[in-house]
């Protein structure tokens, strides 16, 4: 396992919802994909995930249904809904201009000053 | 729409609380099982994977509560553990939870009671359609000073059609009524006014009609409206009263309708509720032509028309009044300045009682203040005890904020208890209570315990407990860590920061003790002083009792329309009192004193115009007296003593020279430089009439009660011009129940149509009229004593926690030499530097509002010196045994006991 980066404030949210946007996930499995995706980069408090899912469940971005895991246990499966679909679109628009305005802004160098 | 999600989900783990708990608690343990599962795969055993896979899962509970709080629902559950944090505290301190839930009870429940009085009387408006509109009118003569003179038909018509303000009009006739028929004659209060009285007013009968204009008729209408309780007392609320003949002064009348329950008439009465209502016509007889001249309409009450509010609809009439005066110059002399005022019908009916409401109401405000004083106190004794839990739930990461929550919630908790309990004894005691209320509050009918008072009373709950709970939750949330678990682990000494809050609650109670006791002792001074007032009387052994001749629409069937019939009536009856066993003089006089407190009463006292032989009739000077008429014993009966003059004899009666007798200040008032004796005055306008030579000079006879001054009266011979008011005075040493079954016999033996009513002692009425100060004195002064009770358990309980809590010091400081009175004074000096500083700042209120207080004082003047000295003295002496007896306390600490518990 490489350094693991911490996770930025404010973008949990985010990540999550990218997470569920690819498939019904459970609390666990949207960890897992997570760090799946990451490649295994990103540091989660996994405790932490789960005011974030009640949260974002709250403001009606995803929905929950119970269901059965892989191994036959009862889990809550979470979903995205249309909403939390323009929410990620919105997020993911917003992050991308923030990231490539810091980008530019650490490559200025003092010539173009 | 994002919102309504976010409460609609709220609202279900709201509802759902249990739910979310067992949810939470699914997820967690599916989540650590997975992951076990994953890391056994990996190749942990069992036991260490389950010990990893909580480590990475972290707090659980810290997250569940971060679940709850990003659902909403935190705060409720805080709150709910709060709560139950502070009933646990509560019942483990019953006798702080007893002695606090009581003070409030007793505080938030007598603000209960007084506000639903208060919102009853003066807030609530009328009981009538749009009684914003309703309005009182008067007719005034500011150039000689009189106020509320009667008006004619013409000027209403006036009033009516050319002003131009108001939808209706209706002039008020209040009286008396006989009503025969029944067992025994009964005087009834009636109101004659014109037949559009009701439909004005907009009230509706719970039986028949009201009045119409079918009932517009020359004279008086025979038909009559009573009242519920009319209705229920004499007809047994019978469905079928509707056209039952009602004998009235022996008139009879038709009943068309009954009131419903609530009715009252909304303006001047003689005295009690109105029983029976008439309609006038103004012109025919009994009524005067309709000439301006004629001013026989006693008072009007009249609605404005919708949208016009009071200042333009006054502009208008005064307007009109100078038009009038312009165009009748004779019947309005310039000089008089005749004019038309408009007041709110709701402010005449309880403008009178609205200071002594007001400031019950601020008494009850400051005692509740002065509670909830204590009660932090109290509060903040205990949160110096609790500082190590809170310094433990500082360093366990409870943020300030929290802690301050939670402490409030305690308070509130402790003030909504109090609250409910003080709102539940108000409830159960407002009847009680009422029956002390003065009957001269008007309205009183219709207190209750509505919304308004319900509301009012949760408000003052939440601010008394937020007064008392704000100084302890502030203190336990700057609590300083270290210092907090050091001090709390050694017993601690008396903090600094603590000391100065309760310093300032205590001498914040003190001033407001002050501020009520210097408002009881103004008021009590002036109830002593009234109650030592020499009435000009002697009202000890004097009984009486009251009848009324009645006056018959139809002259010719009355049997006292001549000055020679009411006078052998007045005879007759003098004849028959002096022959009952024990009855030493009788005598008659058409007013009782102090019977009626208002003098601007057209229905109790006759303030009438005079003439005085040498001046003219439109002076400037307000030639204006209350005319008394009495038998020769009059004086004798009530042992008044005549100055000068002589009084009246047998042979002052009809054909013979009138005479009358006045009193010293009516001496002074119109005959400043000039002896009255052998001087002329006579009553009304008619040039015709003869003068009535003043005969006899009068000390003062407080004729319009204790606190009236300044009615100039003028007594005439009941023989010569005799009242249909007739009231009986006889001196007496029996009592008066034993009294009144002779003096009834005996007037009906005379006529047995007449009512014999108010059979009383004088010394009761002189009682009953000062009952509103008596009651709001005795009222305030005992919550001045309730005042000084708790402010000296204040400082008592303040110095008591500072010599127990610094026992250690005293101890060493003992154990170094020093002398008891040193440790004595320490404490002392504490404690009268405090009440000190409350008194002083109690004072410089007290000084500063004492006038507003004005209107109910009467011979003190509102910065008594008296009262600012006795206050202050009462109050240090109290202080003084309050702090001393702790302070001795402290001077009996053993060094060595103290320094070894330490």
């Amino acid at each position: 396992m490489g350094k693991q980066i911490d996770l930025l404030q404010g973008t949990l949210d985010m990540l999550i919802l990218k997470a569920v946007s690819l498939g019904p996930l459970h609390g666990y499995g949207v960890l897992l994909r997570i760090q799946q995706i990451s490649g295994e980069q990103l540091e989660i408090q996994q405790g932490s995930l789960y005011p974030a899912l009640y949260r974002l469940e709250h403001q009606g971005w995803i929905a929950s249904e119970w269901g059965e895991s892989d191994n036959n246990r009862k889990a809550k499966f979470y979903s995205l809904t249309a909403a939390g679909r323009r929410q990620l679109h919105s997020e993911t628009e917003k992050w991308n201009r923030m990231a490539s305005l810091i980008a530019s802004i650490l490559r200025t160098t003092p010539e173009q000053i | 729409m994002n919102l309504l999600t976010r409460f609609l989900s709220w609202l279900k783990w709201m509802v759902k609380g249990q739910r979310l708990e067992s949810e939470m608690e699914t997820e967690v343990r599916f989540h650590i099982d997975s992951r076990a599962a994953d890391l056994v795969r990996k190749g942990l055993s069992q036991q260490e994977a389950m010990r990893q896979a909580r480590i990475e899962f972290g707090g659980i509970e810290s997250h569940k509560d971060a679940v709850r709080a990003s659902v909403g629902v935190r705060w409720w559950g805080e709150l709910g553990s709060d709560m139950r944090h502070g009933w646990r505290l509560l019942r483990k301190n019953p006798g702080f939870a007893a002695v606090a839930i009581l003070t409030l009870a007793l505080g938030v429940g007598a603000n209960t009671a007084i506000f639903s009085i208060v919102n009853a009387v003066l807030l609530r408006p009328l009981p009538f359609r749009d009684s914003d509109r309703l309005v009182r009118i008067y007719f005034n003569e500011p150039g000689v000073g009189l106020r509320d003179i009667p008006f004619s038909k013409p000027e209403m018509d006036d009033l009516q059609t050319r002003a131009g303000v108001f939808e209706d009009v209706t002039p008020i006739f209040e009286g008396s009524e006989n009503m025969t028929g029944a067992k025994q004659p009964e005087r009834l209060e009636a109101v004659n006014g014109s037949f559009s009285y009701f439909s004005m007013l907009g009230v509706t009968p719970q039986l028949g009609r009201l009045f119409g204009p079918q009932d517009f008729v020359p004279g008086f209408a025979s038909t009559a409206v009573i009242s519920d309780g009319l209705w229920r007392r004499a007809y047994g609320a019978d469905p079928n009263v509707v056209g039952r003949t009602l004998m009235l002064d022996t008139d009879p009348f038709t009943i068309i309708g009954v009131l419903p329950r609530g009715f009252r008439h909304p303006g001047p009465t003689v005295s009690g509720d109105v029983d029976v209502f008439g309609a006038g016509g103004l012109s025919g007889d009994p009524f005067p032509p309709p000439i301006r001249g004629n001013r026989v309409l006693g008072s009007g009450i009249g609605r404005l028309k919708a949208g016009l509010t009071l200042a333009q609809a006054q502009a208008r009439l005064t307007a009109m009044a100078a038009d009038l005066r312009h165009d009748f110059p004779t019947d309005y002399p310039p000089q008089a300045q005749w004019t038309v005022e408009i007041q709110p019908l709701q402010e005449t009916l309880v403008g009178n009682v609205r200071p002594m409401l007001l400031v019950l109401l601020g008494a009850v405000i400051l005692i509740v203040f002065i509670v909830s004083l204590n009660i932090a106190n109290l509060l903040l004794a205990r949160a110096s005890g609790r500082q190590q839990e809170m310094a433990v739930r500082l360093a366990l990461g409870a943020s300030r904020g929290r802690m301050v929550r939670q402490m409030l919630t305690e308070s509130m908790l402790l003030s909504l208890i109090g609250g409910a309990a003080g709102i539940l004894t108000a409830v159960g005691t407002l009847g009680f209570i009422l029956r002390f209320v003065p009957s001269n509050v008007p309205r009183l009918n219709e207190v209750r315990i509505d919304w308004v008072v319900l509301a009012f009373a949760l408000l003052i709950s939440i601010l008394t407990g937020l007064v008392f709970g704000l100084a302890p939750a502030l203190h336990s949330a700057k609590v300083a860590l270290s210092a907090a678990i050091r001090e709390g682990g050694r017993g601690s000494g008396y903090s600094t920061a603590t000391g100065r809050l309760r310093d300032v609650l205590i001498v914040s109670e003190l001033a407001f003790a002050v501020i009520l006791m210097a408002g009881a002792g103004l008021l009590l001074r002036t109830l002593r002083d009234l109650l030592q007032e020499n009435p000009g009387f002697h009202p000890t052994q004097v009984v009486t009792a009251n009848t009324w001749l009645g006056v018959p629409n139809n002259p010719k069937t009355d049997p006292y329309l001549s000055i020679p019939g009411m006078a052998n009536f007045d005879r007759e009856v003098l004849r028959r009192m002096k022959a009952i066993p024990g009855v030493e003089i009788a005598a008659i006089t058409s007013s009782l004193p102090t019977t009626n407190s208002n003098p601007d009463a057209v229905g109790g006292l006759r303030i009438e115009r005079f003439a005085i032989e040498d001046r003219p009739v439109e002076s400037s000077q307000d030639l204006r007296a209350e005319r008394i008429r009495i038998s020769p014993d009059y004086f004798k009966v009530l042992q008044a003593t005549l100055i000068r003059g002589r009084s009246f004899t047998e042979g002052d009666e009809d054909g013979k020279q009138p005479v009358a007798i006045v009193d010293e200040s009516t001496a002074r008032k119109f005959w400043p430089t000039h002896d009255p004796l052998g001087r002329q005055v006579r009553f009304g306008r008619d040039p015709a009439k003869p003068w009535t030579t003043v005969v006899g000079i009068i000390k003062d006879i407080k004729s319009d009660g204790l606190d009236i001054d300044g009615v100039p009266h003028i007594y005439v011979s009941t023989y010569q011009d005799p009242s249909k008011q007739v009231n009986v005075v006889l001196r007496t040493s029996l009592p008066a129940p034993q009294l009144e079954p002779q003096i009834r016999r005996e007037i009906q033996s005379i006529d047995p149509g007449l009512p014999v009513f108010n059979v009383a002692s004088m010394d009761d009425i002189l009682d009953r009229s000062l009952s509103s100060r008596r009651f709001s004195a005795d009222l305030v002064g005992g919550f001045a004593g309730l005042a000084v009770l708790l402010a000296s358990i204040g400082i008592y309980g303040l110095l008591a926690y500072m010599v127990s809590q610094r026992s250690r010091e005293i101890g060493i400081r003992m154990a170094l030499g020093a002398g008891r009175g040193g440790v004595l004074k320490l404490f002392l000096q504490k404690g009268l530097v405090l009440a000190g500083l409350g008194i002083v700042a109690g004072m410089v209120v007290s000084a500063s509002t004492a006038s507003l207080m004005g209107s109910l004082l009467y011979g003190v003047r509102p910065h008594d010196p008296a009262v600012f000295v006795i206050v202050p003295v009462l109050l240090f002496a109290v202080a003084v045994l309050a702090s001393y007896l702790p302070a001795r306390r402290a001077t009996k600490v053993d060094p060595m006991i103290a320094l070894r518990e330490a």
